[in-house]
């Protein structure tokens, strides 16, 4: 087959993958008697899961309807992300998850945990509280104490043993992944791409919804074959995509449609911060998971004392991307991701930065407003607007 | 000499204004006119610290409430929080309208829109150091990165505290330890000493305020309420969180000011409002609004009063002053657990169930009112356990949206009507 052919046809089934809570591949796992914890956010030290022997699958309403079931548990002041996870989750789209582990990544999803505990009453749910800030050994120390609480809170309910042979083998497993992702996005930091925005966010999400030893293996053959395809020569721009959770493979396809090809980004759940960093293997581990959940791993707004090193992190994409301009995504009522908006207007200001801001509910489906957002900031860059 | 931002001076002024609005009956009467007066005093106080502080370009600390500002007070530092003087003051100035104009998101809480615009505004003197909390909510945390893009505010050394999200001896251990951490900071950018026994002195003050502050909550237990709807968790939170130079024998006396007129008015049997009806509680912050705006009409219209609020909610432990480690640690302790809105924000739902527990049946509530501030994005996520509750209870609930810091989100007469059709399903009619 041809290798551009091969290439689609991995990226088109790892999109399949992503296109329902409750995927073929998780399904075959679970009847093979595996089980699941479904994860919250970023912040959980998935490595922890996995030398446990349990399948870590990040939680995504995708193709969620409505948010009736929400209603009475959140009010507006509550975010459509965590509204369209307890519907669902309300629904029995996350019924196949053997339990749930989440941290308090922010005021909303900490809420949605402890409605989902407390009303849906999952099997087993452990909170685990991830600092505030990034800082000194007292914060890596706290966070290490509490990896050592998942990690003991799993043994006793699941009843496993998680040694440090196993947790070892789990590190070395993900870091292979976060290798093998760093090296896709590297390739797409040339001319001509060799896939698009919308393709390289479904392989980032379907390594969150598949056994990571066959992910691991796709990813090896799409990162070879990738180094010897023509690639993308058919856009106008090149933008960077700045954002937290997003997930819609649609809002992306949106924007490339219009000629913004996405070649880099900045984003936390299924983009390069998540896989931009490796876990070291000497001395202890948990504190080494600590220190690189913690303090390695690009940050994001809800780590106080992150902002100028956030911005250096993304002009650095940028700029190793050859991007053109910079899209900034948020969910509303997020004050996390709101006021990075409002500080990062500063620096585009500053730096007179290409930049569109655009703002997406958690169930994209403002198609035609997002192209002809987009569509006017592509002429803006084309025609030498700024 | 420096200047101050000319709206310290111009606060001095406002408080100047209440103070001689409340001179002649206070020597009269005493009485509720009296604390008041002192209420402006004491205001009128800080800020004039405030302007001293700037003109003798002596280090400013910049503060929020879950600090422990014991701390500060026993270094010899001036602190602030930057939002303190902007909220009182509301009514005399357009903060609203030009917060309004800036870029701040219309989906955030006013008081962090009000913090950054001030900053920006130039309306908030520029503190040498900045002591930031995390807690209890999301934009805090990116209310203190903002003000590092805010021109002039761009290198000032700043902590900001972890806050734990448990509530045992550990969690406070850990807060209690970023404390230290604090003080070897602020003695590095200030230059100013901790100077533990002065730390003592002030604990135990603080100490007999919060028992003052108990006595007061008791008598307002009582029916009827002998201050009018929210007064004294506006003066209890003002005094002792915003306004306070902690140690300050002066606020102390005012607590018991506070807690000797509510116990005589108790004793007497007298109650702020004269046929009082309704017992409402305020299930939130006071906010700069509910009290001054809301407060009367309800008294007038229906003879409800809202007894407290959160902002009143203080079970306050003792403090152990036996060394400087139990100090730091009852400190810890206030500062995660007991301050109010921290305490009911932080962590589990189970803080904020229980308190809305114990206050409607200690204070003989008829019915919560849970005004869903659009910053509380964390208790939005508690109206179904509230609810569940209050139907336990027995109890009738009102919810609605607003902002408790922005009067213009939920206007007080579309409030009103609301209020006015929850009153008439539960049959409570207007007075006349
Ligand atoms: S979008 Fe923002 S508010 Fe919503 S869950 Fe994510 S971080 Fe929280
Ligand atoms: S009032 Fe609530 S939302 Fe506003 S700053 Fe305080 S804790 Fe945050």
């Amino acid at each position: 087959m041809d290798k551009a052919m091969r290439v689609r046809e991995i990226c088109d089934s790892f999109r399949e993958l992503c296109s329902v809570p409750y995927n073929e591949s998780l399904q075959s796992y679970k009847n093979d008697g595996g089980l699941i914890i479904g994860v919250l956010y970023n912040q959980v030290p998935e490595e922890i899961l996995t030398a446990a022997g349990i399948l870590p699958v990040r939680i995504r309403a995708v193709g969620s309807q409505g948010t009736e079931a929400s209603d009475a548990r959140f009010t507006q002041v509550n975010c459509s992300l965590v509204k369209h996870f307890y519907d669902s989750a309300a629904k029995g789209r996350f019924d196949f998850i053997d339990g749930l582990v989440a941290t308090n990544g922010c005021d909303h999803v900490r809420k949605l945990h402890e409605n989902w505990t407390s009303v849906l009453k999952p099997a087993y749910s452990h909170l685990l509280c991830f600092p505030k800030r990034q800082g000194d050994d007292l914060q890596v120390t706290q966070l290490a104490k509490e990896i050592k609480k998942l990690k003991e809170s799993i043994e006793a309910h699941f009843g496993v043993e998680i040694t440090d042979e196993a947790l070892r083998e789990a590190i070395k497993l993900h870091n292979r992944t976060r290798e093998l992702q760093c090296a896709l996005y590297e390739l797409r930091k040339g001319e001509n791409p060799p896939i698009t925005g919308a393709q390289m966010l479904a392989v980032m999400m379907a390594g969150t919804c598949m056994p990571r030893e066959a992910y691991n293996a796709q990813l090896e053959e799409l990162v070879a074959l990738c180094q010897d395809v023509e690639g993308i020569s058919d856009y106008k721009v090149r933008v960077v995509v700045y954002g937290g959770e997003i997930d819609s493979i649609d809002f992306f396809e949106a924007i490339e449609s219009q000629g913004a090809l996405i070649v880099a980004d900045s984003l936390g759940g299924y983009g390069k911060r998540s896989a931009d960093m490796q876990i070291s293997l000497e001395g202890d581990l948990y504190t080494n998971l600590a220190n690189a959940y913690l303090m390695e791993r690009p940050a994001e707004p809800r780590l106080h004392g992150t902002r100028a090193a956030r911005w250096e992190y993304l002009e650095k994409v940028a700029e190793e991307a050859n991007a053109d301009g910079f899209i900034q995504v948020f969910i509303p009522i997020c004050d996390l991701w709101g006021y990075e908006r409002v500080m990062f207007a500063t620096e585009v200001e500053k730096k007179d930065l290409n930049c569109l801001v655009l703002d997406t509910e958690y169930i994209f489906t403002a198609s035609g407003q997002t192209r002809t957002r987009v569509q006017a900031f592509v002429e803006s860059i084309t025609e030498g607007g700024r | 000499m420096a200047k101050a931002p000319e709206r310290l001076y111009q606060y001095a002024e406002v408080f100047k204004g209440g103070m001689a609005m409340t001179a002649e009956p206070a020597e009269a009467v005493g009485g509720i006119p009296k604390i008041m007066h002192e209420n402006f005093r004491l205001a009128l106080k800080h800020v004039n610290r405030l302007i001293e502080t700037v003109e003798n370009d002596e280090p400013l600390v910049s503060e929020w409430y879950g600090n422990t500002c014991e701390i500060y007070a026993a270094m010899d530092l001036t602190h602030f929080c930057p939002v303190d003087l902007i909220i009182p003051t509301r009514p005399f100035f357009d903060s609203i309208d030009r917060m309004h104009e800036d870029d701040t998101p219309a989906d955030s809480c006013a008081l962090i829109r009000l913090a950054v615009w001030g900053a920006r505004a130039g309306i908030i003197p520029v503190p040498t150091v900045v002591t930031g909390m995390l807690e209890p909510c999301d934009a805090q945390s990116l209310m203190h990165e903002a003000w590092e893009t805010v021109p002039g505010w761009e290198n000032i050394p700043t902590i900001s505290l972890d806050p734990p999200y448990g509530y045992g001896d550990e969690d406070i251990q850990y807060f209690a330890d970023q404390l230290k951490r604090e003080i070897d900071f602020l003695e590095e950018h200030t230059g100013h000493k901790m100077d533990w026994d002065e730390l003592r002195r002030i604990c135990e003050e603080t100490n007999k305020i919060n028992s003052y502050w108990d006595d007061v909550n008791h008598c307002l237990m009582q029916k009827p309420c002998p201050f009018h709807s929210l007064q004294a968790a506006e003066w209890g939170w003002t005094q002792a969180l915003h306004v306070n130079w902690p140690g300050d024998p002066e606020v102390t006396e005012f607590f018991k000011l506070m807690a000797e007129t509510a116990a005589d008015m108790v004793e007497k049997g007298i109650g702020a409002v004269e046929n009082e009806q309704v017992r409402i509680l305020w299930a939130d912050l006071n906010g700069s609004w509910a009290e001054a705006e809301l407060g009367p009409w309800l008294e007038e219209t229906y003879g409800a009063v809202m007894v407290n609020s959160f902002a009143g909610r203080t079970p306050y432990s003792v403090i152990d002053t036996s060394t400087p480690e139990s100090m730091l640690f009852g400190l810890a302790r206030k500062g995660i657990n007991e301050v109010p809105m921290i305490r009911q924000a932080r962590g589990t739902v189970d803080t904020f169930l229980q308190d809305v527990k114990d206050m409607c049946r200690d204070y003989q509530i008829d019915c919560v009112f849970f005004p869903n501030h659009k910053g509380h994005k964390d208790q939005g996520g508690n109206i179904g356990y509230l609810r569940e509750l209050c139907r336990e209870m027995e109890m009738p609930l009102l919810t609605f949206s607003s902002d408790i810091f922005d009067p213009t989100f939920l206007p007080i007469d579309e409030l009103k009507r609301i209020i006015a059709t929850f009153f008439e399903a539960q049959g409570w009619k207007p007075l006349k």
